[in-house]
C-alpha cells in the first residue's frame, strides 16, 4: 500500500504534495424513498475539485437517483448536500443549474431544427431590446466550441450532427451556464470508437480548467481515461469509493455485483458445423453498404465488427426485408430467395432483434403477451384469426420462465420492464416463432452485467440447437468472447472475415479502421 | 416447441434480482379514466333527471339513443383509426356524399336495399382512397383525409347542386325511422295505446357493430396489429405486420361505417342532404377521446367510445330539456372534452 501512495503522490505535481483538492460537493448519508421503494440508503459521496468520478452499479443500484438527488431533480428525504463548503437545498433543476451544476442525460435534450448557436443559449438568448442579438449570440457560441476545440459551426443545424456532435453540444451549452460540476450519464453509448476518444479529450480539457465530472457508465474499461476515483453502489447503498489508480476492473465488477465474476463470457458449449445456412452474395445498397457478401454457418455465431456506420446494422436490416437492396442475392441453403419485406424474411425463418428496443423492437405500451406473440399470432389464434387467451397465456407463461423474465405478470406493459428484460422479450418474440437465422444487433447495450451474461448464455444456447447466429457489436472483447467467426466492416464493405480463435482485437480493429490486411478465413 | 425449454438459465451466475418494477397503479388508472367517463355519464343523468321530469323516460331514452347513433357509430370508426396512430378527417363529408348516392341510385329506379349498399361501398371507396393516400403516397392521415373531407364535400354539393333530395318513397324511410320490438295495445280508441315504443333500428345497428369492432379489436389477430401498428410502427412492421394492410384496412372500415351512418341519418329524415354531417367527424373524435383513446395511438376501447359518445348526446338532450341555448351547449360540452383530455394526459404523464 505505501508505494501506493508515493505513485498516487507523483499524480499531482509535486508543489501540492499528496493532498487531495478540495472537495467541491458532498453527499452525507442521503437517503430516498418512493413508495414502497427504498431508492437510496445512507449513501455518501465527495467529488473533488477537477477530478473524474465514476460511479458504477448494475441497473436498479440507484446511480440514476443518486444523480438527480446531486442535479435536484429529486430532493433528499434524509442527509445533508453540501455544494462548495455550503450545506444547501436545491428546489429544482433550474436552481441546480444556477448554482453550476448541469447534467447531461443519456437521450440529447437538443431541438433539431434550430442551429448549434440557438440551442446552446436556448430560453437564455442575449437580447437587444425585444430582439435576439443574433451577432453576439454566434459570437458567443463560436467562443465556447473554441474552447472545446470543436470545429463545428454555430450555425449549424442540430439535426445534420452526428450523435458525438451532438453530446459536444450539450456539454458546450452546458459550459455556458458555468458550470463547475458536470454529470454525464452513459455519454459513451451511443458514439464510435474515435468519438468516444474525442469525448475523452473534451473531458480532460475540461478536469485541467478545474470542472469536476460525475460520469456513468457500463462500459468500465473506458474508465481508464479519465476517472481518477470510482465509487460503486449496489441496491440503492454505497458500496465503496477508491482511487481508480488502486483497484482493479475486476474488483469493480465484483463490487458492483456482490460477488466474484470469474467469466464475464459463458463456455461455449456450441460448435459449428460446415453446413451453410444462409449465403449473401454481393449485396449492394447504394451510398451505404456493397457489395457485401458473406456465409453464415449452422450452429456458428458470427460477428459482425466494426466501427458505428460501417454498414453492420445496414447489412443486418437488408437481409431482413427492412430496407431495400439494388442487386444481390441471399441463397437459404442452397434455395436462392426473395425477401422484399420483413414478412417475407420472417417466412423464411430469419429474424432481427434491433439494436434500438424501444424504437424498433418493442410495443412498449401493449403488454408483455402481446409483444411476444406479435410475431407469430397465427399460433396463438383459431382459423378465423380469434385469438385463444388461455394458449397466448399459456406461450407467455413459458417464455417467462424459460428466459427468466422478471415482470409481475404477462398483461404488464412492456416498458413498466428493465432493459434486460425488455431484451429476453424480444428475444422471445422470434423464438417462438421457430427462427432459423437470428440477428442480434448490439444485444447487450445498455444491459448491466448479469443481464449481459444470461444473453450470451442464451446466444449460445441457440447456436448449439442449430440456429444460425448473427452478433453485430460495437464491443470487442463481446466479440472476441462470443463469436466462432468474426466479419469486419469498413465503411461499408466486409474488409475480411476471420477466425476468433485465430485473430487478436488489434486485428480486428485494423480491418475495422481499413488500415490492415487480416488473414481470410 | 419443446426447444423452448432447453433454453432455461441454469448455472448462471445468480445475479442481483432486478428489481421488478411494480405494476404501479397502471391498471387502476386505466380503471378510473374508464370509471371517470362512466361516472360523469351517471352524474349527468342524475342531474338532468332531478332538474327535468321528462329526462328519465323510455321515450327519451330512446330518442337519446337515436342521437347518439350517428356520433357512436363515426366514433367506432374514428376509434380504430386513432389507435393506428391516425386520423379520419372526412367521416362528415363521406357521410354525406355516400347518403346523396344512395338517394340518386334510389332516384335512379334502383331499390332501396341495394341503392343503400352503393352508399356505404362510395363510403369504403372514400376509405380506400385515404389508405391509399396515407400508405402509398405518405402524406399525413390529417392532410389526407382533410383533403377528403373537402373533396367529398364538394362532390356531394356538385351532384346534388346544393339542394336536397326529396320524395324518396316510404322504404327509403324504413332504416332511419323503424323499431324493433314495438309494443301496442288496442283499447278500441282510436290510436292503440303504446306501452313500449320500440327500439329504433339504427340504435340496433349500432349495438351491432358496437359489439362486433369491439371483439374485432380485443379477440382477433387483426385487432391486435390495429393496436401494435398504434403502438410501435417500426416494431410492428419488423414483427412481421403487414403495416400497409392494415392502416388501409382502418379507413376502409372508417369509410364504409361513414356511409352507413350516412344512410341511416337520410333515412331518417326521408331526405338527402348534400348538407348533413357537418362537424360530426370532430363529434366522433371527441367521443373517442372522451372514452379514453390516446390520440397518439395504441390506446383505445369500444366501450369507451360509447360511453363517450351518449356523454356528448345526453348533455345536448340534457341541457336541451333545461333550455340551456345552443351556444351555451356548445361551450359546455368544449369544456368537457378539454377537462377528459387534460386528465388522459395526466394519466399518459405519470
Amino acid at each position: 500500500m505505501q508505494n501506493v501512495s508515493v505513485a498516487e503522490a507523483g499524480r499531482h505535481p509535486a508543489h501540492l504534495a499528496p493532498m487531495a483538492p478540495p472537495e467541491i460537493l458532498t453527499l452525507k448519508n442521503v437517503t430516498k424513498r418512493f413508495p414502497g421503494v427504498l431508492a437510496l440508503d445512507r449513501v455518501s459521496f465527495s467529488l473533488r475539485r477537477g477530478e473524474a468520478h465514476a460511479l458504477c452499479g448494475e441497473n436498479g443500484a440507484g446511480k440514476s437517483t443518486l444523480m438527480k438527488v446531486m442535479s435536484g431533480v429529486y430532493q433528499a428525504d434524509e442527509g445533508e448536500v453540501v455544494y462548495k463548503g455550503k450545506p444547501c437545498k436545491f428546489i429544482c433543476s433550474v436552481d441546480a443549474e444556477a448554482a453550476g451544476i448541469a447534467i447531461i442525460h443519456q437521450e440529447l435534450n437538443l431541438v433539431p431544427h434550430l442551429t448549434v448557436a440557438e440551442n446552446i443559449f436556448l430560453a437564455r438568448e442575449p437580447k437587444r431590446g425585444i430582439f435576439v442579438n443574433r451577432a453576439k449570440m454566434r459570437a458567443d457560441a463560436q467562443a465556447l466550441l473554441d474552447r472545446l476545440k470543436l470545429r463545428i459551426s454555430p450555425d449549424q443545424l442540430v439535426k445534420t450532427l452526428s450523435c458525438a456532435q451532438q453530446q459536444m453540444v450539450e456539454i458546450a451549452k452546458a459550459l455556458s451556464l458555468n458550470t463547475e460540476v458536470l454529470i454525464m450519464d452513459e455519454p459513451t453509448s451511443s458514439l464510435t470508437e474515435s468519438e468516444t476518444g474525442q469525448l475523452f479529450e473534451i473531458i480532460n480539457g475540461l478536469k485541467r480548467e478545474g470542472v469536476s465530472v460525475v460520469y456513468i457508465s457500463h462500459r468500465l474499461d473506458e474508465l481508464k481515461h479519465i476517472i481518477d476515483r470510482v465509487t460503486v453502489m449496489r441496491d440503492g447503498k454505497f458500496v465503496c469509493t477508491d482511487e481508480f489508480a488502486k483497484i482493479s476492473l475486476d474488483a469493480i465488477v465484483a463490487n458492483m455485483v456482490g460477488r466474484n465474476l470469474d467469466q464475464k463470457f459463458p463456455e461455449r458449449t456450441s460448435v459449428p458445423t460446415t453446413e451453410t445456412l444462409l449465403t449473401v452474395k454481393d449485396l449492394v445498397r447504394p451510398g451505404v453498404f456493397g457489395p457485401v457478401s458473406f456465409e453464415l454457418r449452422r450452429g456458428e455465431i458470427l460477428g459482425f465488427s466494426g466501427l458505428m456506420g460501417a454498414g453492420r446494422t445496414e447489412v443486418a436490416r437488408a437481409v431482413f426485408g427492412a430496407d431495400p437492396v439494388t442487386s444481390g442475392a441471399i441463397w437459404l441453403g442452397s434455395e436462392q430467395v426473395n425477401i422484399k419485406s420483413p414478412i417475407d424474411a420472417i417466412a423464411h425463418g430469419i429474424a432481427y432483434l434491433s439494436e434500438d428496443r424501444k424504437q424498433h423492437g418493442l410495443a412498449v405500451r401493449m403488454s408483455v403477451a402481446a409483444n411476444l406473440t406479435l410475431t407469430n399470432m397465427d399460433a396463438v389464434a383459431n382459423r378465423f384469426g380469434f385469438i385463444d387467451f388461455a394458449r397466448e397465456e399459456a406461450v407467455s407463461q413459458k417464455y417467462i420462465a424459460a428466459l427468466g423474465i422478471k415482470t409481475p405478470s404477462s398483461k404488464q406493459f412492456a416498458r413498466n420492464l428493465s432493459g434486460g428484460n425488455q431484451q429476453k422479450i424480444v428475444i422471445s418474440k422470434w423464438l417462438f416463432r421457430d427462427s432459423k437465422i437470428i440477428f442480434f444487433d448490439e444485444p447487450t447495450r445498455g444491459i448491466d452485467v448479469g443481464a449481459k451474461f444470461a444473453i450470451y448464455q442464451l446466444m449460445d444456447k441457440l447456436a448449439a440447437q442449430g440456429i444460425g447466429v448473427v452478433m453485430i457489436s460495437s464491443e470487442l472483447p463481446e466479440i472476441m468472447g462470443m463469436t466462432d467467426r468474426v466479419a469486419v466492416f469498413h465503411s461499408g464493405k466486409i474488409t475480411g472475415v476471420v477466425n476468433t480463435r485465430d485473430t487478436t482485437q488489434e486485428q480486428i480493429m485494423h480491418l475495422a479502421s481499413g488500415s490492415g490486411a487480416g488473414s481470410m478465413a | 416447441m419443446s426447444k423452448v425449454m432447453d433454453i432455461t438459465t441454469d448455472n448462471q451466475p445468480v445475479a442481483a434480482p432486478a428489481p421488478v418494477r411494480k405494476p404501479r397503479l397502471r391498471l387502476n388508472r386505466d380503471m378510473i379514466q374508464k370509471f371517470a367517463a362512466l361516472g360523469s355519464l351517471s352524474i349527468l343523468l342524475l342531474v338532468f333527471s332531478l332538474t327535468s321530469n321528462a329526462f328519465f323516460t323510455v321515450s327519451n331514452g330512446m330518442s337519446v339513443a337515436l342521437q347518439v347513433t350517428s356520433i357512436g357509430i363515426l366514433g367506432i370508426a374514428a376509434t380504430c383509426v386513432i389507435i393506428t396512430g391516425g386520423i379520419d378527417l372526412s367521416s362528415g363529408s363521406v357521410l354525406a356524399l355516400s347518403g346523396v348516392v344512395a338517394a340518386l341510385l334510389v332516384k335512379a329506379g334502383m331499390p332501396v336495399a341495394p341503392a343503400m349498399l352503393g352508399g356505404v361501398v362510395t363510403g369504403s371507396m372514400c376509405g380506400a382512397i385515404n389508405g391509399f393516400c396515407v400508405t402509398r403516397l405518405r402524406l399525413p392521415p390529417f392532410i389526407a383525409t382533410l383533403g377528403m373531407m373537402l373533396i367529398a364535400r364538394g362532390v356531394a354539393l356538385q351532384a346534388t347542386g346544393a339542394r336536397a333530395i326529396s320524395g324518396l318513397g316510404e322504404s327509403f324511410g324504413e332504416l332511419g325511422n323503424g323499431v324493433l320490438w314495438r309494443i301496442e295495445v288496442d283499447k278500441g280508441g282510436t290510436f292503440p295505446e303504446v306501452i313500449f315504443p320500440g327500439i329504433p333500428y339504427p340504435v340496433v345497428l349500432m349495438c351491432v357493430l358496437a359489439v362486433i369492432v369491439s371483439v374485432m379489436l380485443s379477440r382477433t389477430t387483426f385487432g391486435r396489429h390495429i393496436y401494435a401498428v398504434g403502438s410501435n410502427v417500426e416494431a410492428a412492421r419488423l414483427s412481421g405486420v403487414n403495416v400497409r394492410r392494415v392502416t388501409m384496412m382502418v379507413y376502409v372500415i372508417s369509410g364504409a361505417l361513414s356511409g352507413l351512418t350516412g344512410c341511416v341519418l337520410m333515412s331518417r329524415l326521408v331526405t338527402a342532404q348534400p348538407n348533413e354531417g357537418v362537424m360530426y367527424e370532430l363529434d366522433a373524435i371527441a367521443s373517442a377521446v372522451i372514452g379514453g383513446t390516446s390520440l397518439i395511438g395504441g390506446i383505445g376501447s369500444i366501450s369507451g367510445t360509447v360511453i363517450g359518445s351518449f356523454v356528448i348526446g345526453i348533455l345536448r338532450n340534457g341541457l336541451n330539456m333545461n333550455g340551456v341555448s345552443s351556444f351555451i351547449q356548445q361551450i359546455i360540452i368544449g369544456l368537457v372534452i378539454l377537462m377528459t383530455v387534460w386528465i388522459d394526459q395526466k394519466r399518459n404523464r405519470s
